[in-house]
């Protein structure tokens, strides 16, 4: 789903609730620039016809994912987290509310129902081994 | 979903609030999205994010989708800086203070090959 319809309607003139969703859903590569670079984690191939593990990627949650969409509206009784074999702290919001102003001193409401970040902080599985990390959903 | 560093996510000694916080992500400005010719415009988005836990527990839970999520409702509150260098266009939020949201929830998720073995 959509992670960023950040910014209402009322920010039309450069649209920029498609701002976070195609942080999300484009550019998935992308890094904080406080760190280095990801390592890649497609899965290597196997040298003298040895099995593959498959890669270091979390696992996408499997019933969201077979529809195209990697989470869901966090709301109560629902999988919140956004990586399967996942077990850690994590915490959800959404339906943001708030005031800002743009380069132009304009006064503009920003949020909408979808404005949704999280953080999933913990060990994940992949490549049949645990991996600890530190995964933030804006 | 993007990795962070440790130094982004921070709690309090008594777990119940959490700062995460990033600088500067690439990001891009999509105005005509989701047409499938939308021009994109490179973009940064700064942002401060505060959890606070409540003292309402929360418990969710799936056996068949084998999901838990075991913690408390929470309040959350943001404040973001966006550019667009391109056109010279920043927006930026009111204080963290000023903001709120209608849903946060904070605590401990198990899910997958965890959800059995994490069972009373």
């Amino acid at each position: 789903m959509s992670a960023a319809h950040w910014f209402g309607p009322v920010l039309d003139r450069r649209n920029l609730l498609k701002l976070a969703a195609a942080a999300a859903a484009g550019l998935p590569q992308t890094v904080l620039r406080a760190q280095s670079e990801a390592p890649g984690c497609a899965p290597a191939i196997p040298q003298n016809h040895a099995p593959s593990n498959g890669g270091n990627c979390p696992y996408p949650i499997p019933w969201l994912d077979k529809n195209g969409n990697h989470n869901q509206s966090p709301m109560p009784n629902v999988e919140l987290s956004n990586i399967y074999h996942f077990k850690g702290r994590l915490a959800r919001c959404n339906g943001f509310h708030g005031m800002g102003t743009d380069s132009h001193g304009n006064r503009l409401a920003w949020g909408t129902p979808t404005t949704d970040y999280s953080y999933m902080a913990g060990e994940y599985w992949a490549a049949r081994q645990p991996h600890q990390a530190i995964f933030a959903h804006t | 979903m993007a990795p962070i560093p440790t130094s982004g996510l921070m709690f309090s000694a008594d777990g119940k609030m959490a700062t995460l916080q990033a600088s500067d992500i690439p990001i891009i400005d999509q105005p005509r999205w989701p047409a499938m010719d939308a021009e994109t415009t490179p973009a940064f988005l700064s942002f401060k994010l505060v959890f606070k836990s409540t003292d309402e527990p929360v418990k969710y839970e799936n056996p068949m989708q084998q999901y838990r999520f075991e913690g408390f409702k929470a309040t959350a509150q943001l404040e973001a800086t966006i550019r667009v260098p391109a056109i010279g266009f920043t927006f930026k939020t009111d204080p963290l203070e000023q903001s709120s949201c209608d849903f946060a929830v904070m605590g401990i998720e198990v899910n997958g090959r965890y959800y059995e073995a994490g069972k009373d």
